[in-house]
C-alpha cells in the first residue's frame, strides 16, 4: 500500500525505542457512516481505529475505502472476535485472517478485549465476563502468548464494562488486568468509560483501579459514551463522552501521562465533523497534562 | 470449585434462554444479579435481530412487525451463531424459511431473503478484473468452441420461480408490494459494478440455459452452442449465442478468457 501520506500528521516519536511508549496522537473509530467524509473532508484526527471483523471481507466497498483510507492515515486494528478468555480451542481460521489483514492494513497494533464471547462453538458477538480467578489468568495469558506468536506481535487487552461479576472471584479486576498484562507480555487498551460503567455497577473506586495498573503498559485509551439508567449504567455508545467519564480521563492523564486516545461512537452516529470536535476535548484534556507527551517507563 | 468452562457454559446457556445460571455463582454487587443477567440477554437476542435487519431490511418490512419477530426468535434459537463476523450470521436464512411454518407455505418469503442475501454477496465478493469486447474479438476463429469464461467474483445467478424481486423493488421504492405470483423470469443476474454498485437485472430461459453452462458450469462455448440447438433453430443459434456474450461483456462481468486446458 504505497503514498502514505500520515508521516506529517503524526511524529510517533521513538514508536519502537525499547520503554518507551508510542504516541500516535488522537484517533477516532471508522465507521461506515464516514468512509465518505474522510475522503473528502481529510479531517484533522490523526489516526483511526477499524473494527477488524468489518473488514475480513474479499472485496468490494469495504476493502475500497480501508485501501483509500489507510493511504492518508495510520488505523489501528480493534477486534471484537477473538475471545480471548473463552475455553474454546483459539479459533486458526479467524487468527489466519486477522494475520492477513495485518499484512494489508500494517496497523499501528492490534487490540482486542479481556472477556470471551463464546463457548461450545456459539458466539455470543458480545463481550461476557470473566471470573477473576487465578485459573482464569493462567488460561488467558497463555492464550494470548500464543496470540500474538501467531501475529508475530504483541497485542493490547483492553478491560470491558461489566454488569455481572462472580462469587469465585479471588482478586480485583485491575489486579486481574495487570496479572494477565505481566504474564503474557500483552499491553493495555484501557476504556475509561468502561472502568466508570463497572466502577458503577460494582461500587469499586475507579481512580484506585487506575492506580493499580502498570503505567508503563497502558498503550491506549478508549473514551465512549454509556446509558446512565440510575441504579446501573450500561456502556451504550450512543452518547457524546459524559462529563464524569472526561473527568476520570483527566485525572488519568495527570496520573500516567499522555496515551494515545480515541473516541467510539456505534449508534445514533453524529456527523463526522461533531466527532471531531469532541476529540478536541480529549485533545485539550491531553495537552494540558504537565507531564511529558512521552511516558516513560520505569 | 466452579470451572472457567463450566462458568462461560452456563453464562451462554442463561444468555440464550435455555438454562438459568446459578445466583449463588454471582457476587451482589451494586447492579442486583437478575438484572445484572437480564442485560446480557436481551443484548444476545436484540444484537443478533439487529443484525438481521441489517441484513434483510426489505424482507422485514414485507413480513410486518409480528412476523419478522417470530422469524427472529425461530431463527435465532435454530441457528446459535457459529461465525465470527455477524456479516455472516443470516446465511441460512433463505433455507430456514424455506423449511419453516409458517413461512414455507409461502415461497416468495425465502425467495425474496434469497435475493437479499444475493445482493449481500455481491457487495463484498473479491474484486477482479473486467474485460471489454475487444479482447474476445482479438481472439483466433480456432479457439472459440473451446472458449471458456472466468466470471467476476461477484457474479450470483439467482433462479426466480416467484415475484420475488418485483416486490422487492416495490418495497424498496416504498410503493405498494405487488401481491404473490409465479414470476415471468427464469432468474435474475446479480453483480457487481466498476463504481462497486450492486446491480441485477431479468434473465430469460435461453440466457439462463447458457449462464447454466458457461458461468455455473464452465463449460466451453462449443457445449453452449449445443445446449442452445436443443431450444432454438440451428440456424439461429450462433447469433443468439453471441449476443449472449456481447451483454456480459457490456454487464462488465467477465474476468478472464481460457480454453479447456485452463490456459489464457
Amino acid at each position: 500500500m504505497p503514498d502514505r501520506a500520515h508521516s506529517a500528521r503524526v511524529p510517533a516519536p521513538g514508536a519502537n525505542a525499547p520503554g518507551v511508549r508510542p504516541w500516535h496522537g488522537y484517533g477516532l473509530g471508522l465507521r461506515t457512516e464516514h468512509f465518505d467524509a474522510v475522503l473528502e473532508e481529510n479531517p484533522a484526527v490523526d489516526w483511526f481505529e477499524i473494527i477488524s471483523e468489518n473488514f475480513m471481507v474479499a472485496g468490494g466497498k469495504p476493502r475500497h475505502y480501508l485501501d483509500a483510507i489507510r493511504a492518508r492515515y495510520p488505523l489501528a486494528m480493534h477486534g471484537v472476535s477473538l475471545s480471548i478468555g473463552s475455553t474454546d480451542p483459539l479459533d486458526l481460521h479467524y487468527l489466519g485472517e486477522l494475520r492477513q489483514l495485518a499484512w494489508d492494513v500494517e496497523p499501528i497494533w492490534i487490540s482486542d478485549h479481556l472477556c470471551w464471547t463464546g463457548n461450545g462453538g456459539i458466539n455470543s458477538h458480545d463481550l461476557m465476563p470473566l471470573p477473576y480467578t487465578e485459573e482464569a489468568i493462567a488460561h488467558v495469558a497463555s492464550r494470548i502468548g500464543q496470540v500474538q506468536e501467531f501475529l508475530g506481535r504483541e497485542i493490547l487487552i483492553e478491560n470491558v464494562s461489566t454488569y455481572v461479576s462472580f462469587a469465585n472471584a479471588e482478586m480485583e479486576e485491575a489486579v486481574f488486568l495487570s496479572e494477565i498484562a505481566r504474564l503474557s507480555g500483552c499491553r493495555i487498551l484501557l476504556d475509561v468509560n468502561n472502568i466508570y460503567v463497572s466502577s458503577r455497577n460494582h461500587g469499586f473506586d475507579a481512580d484506585a483501579y487506575v492506580a493499580a495498573l502498570p503505567a508503563e503498559k497502558i498503550w491506549q485509551i478508549h473514551l465512549a459514551g454509556h446509558s446512565d439508567y440510575g441504579d446501573y449504567v450500561i456502556d451504550t455508545h450512543d452518547h457524546p463522552v459524559r462529563d464524569e467519564v472526561w473527568a476520570l480521563y483527566a485525572r488519568t492523564l495527570q496520573r500516567i501521562g499522555q496515551v494515545t486516545t480515541m473516541i467510539e461512537r456505534d449508534d445514533d452516529i453524529p456527523p463526522l465533523a461533531d466527532l471531531v470536535a469532541e476529540l478536541d476535548q480529549a485533545r485539550t484534556i491531553g495537552e494540558s497534562v504537565k507531564n511529558s507527551s512521552l511516558a516513560i517507563c520505569a | 470449585m466452579i470451572t472457567l468452562q463450566t462458568l462461560e457454559k452456563r453464562f451462554l446457556a442463561h444468555v440464550r434462554g435455555s438454562s438459568i445460571f446459578p445466583r449463588e455463582w454471582c457476587a451482589q454487587g451494586l447492579v442486583n444479579s437478575d438484572i445484572g443477567l437480564s442485560i446480557y440477554a436481551n443484548a444476545y437476542g436484540s444484537r443478533l435481530s439487529e443484525a438481521l435487519e441489517a441484513d434483510h431490511p426489505v424482507l422485514g418490512q414485507y413480513l410486518g412487525d409480528s412476523l419478522w419477530a417470530e422469524f427472529c426468535k425461530g431463527y435465532i434459537e435454530a441457528h446459535p451463531s457459529q461465525v465470527r463476523s455477524l456479516r455472516h450470521f443470516g446465511a441460512q436464512v433463505p433455507t430456514w424459511l424455506a423449511n419453516h411454518s409458517p413461512f414455507s407455505g409461502h415461497p416468495v418469503i425465502s425467495e425474496l431473503a434469497r435475493f437479499e442475501r444475493s445482493l449481500l454477496d455481491a457487495f463484498d465478493a473479491a474484486d477482479g478484473e473486467r474485460l471489454d469486447w475487444s479482447h474476445l474479438q482479438a481472439l483466433a476463429p480456432g479457439a472459440w468452441p473451446s472458449l471458456r469464461l472466468q466470471f467476476h467474483p461477484s457474479v450470483r445467478l439467482l433462479q426466480t420461480a416467484t415475484n420475488a424481486v418485483e416486490i422487492w423493488r416495490a418495497l424498496k421504492e416504498d410503493l405498494p408490494a405487488p401481491s404473490a405470483s409465479i414470476s415471468s423470469e427464469a432468474a435474475r443476474l446479480i453483480w457487481r459494478d466498476s463504481d462497486r454498485i450492486s446491480r441485477f437485472r431479468p434473465v430469460v430461459a435461453n440466457e439462463y440455459l447458457a449462464l447454466c453452462g458457461m458461468f455455473s458450469e464452465g463449460e466451453m462455448f462449443a457445449s453452449l452452442c449445443e445446449q442452445l440447438a436443443t431450444v432454438l433453430a440451428v440456424e439461429v443459434v450462433p447469433a443468439t449465442a453471441i449476443s449472449f456474450l456481447r451483454q456480459w461483456f457490456d454487464d462488465g462481468i467477465i474476468s478472464r478468457l481460457y480454453d479447456a486446458d485452463g490456459n489464457p
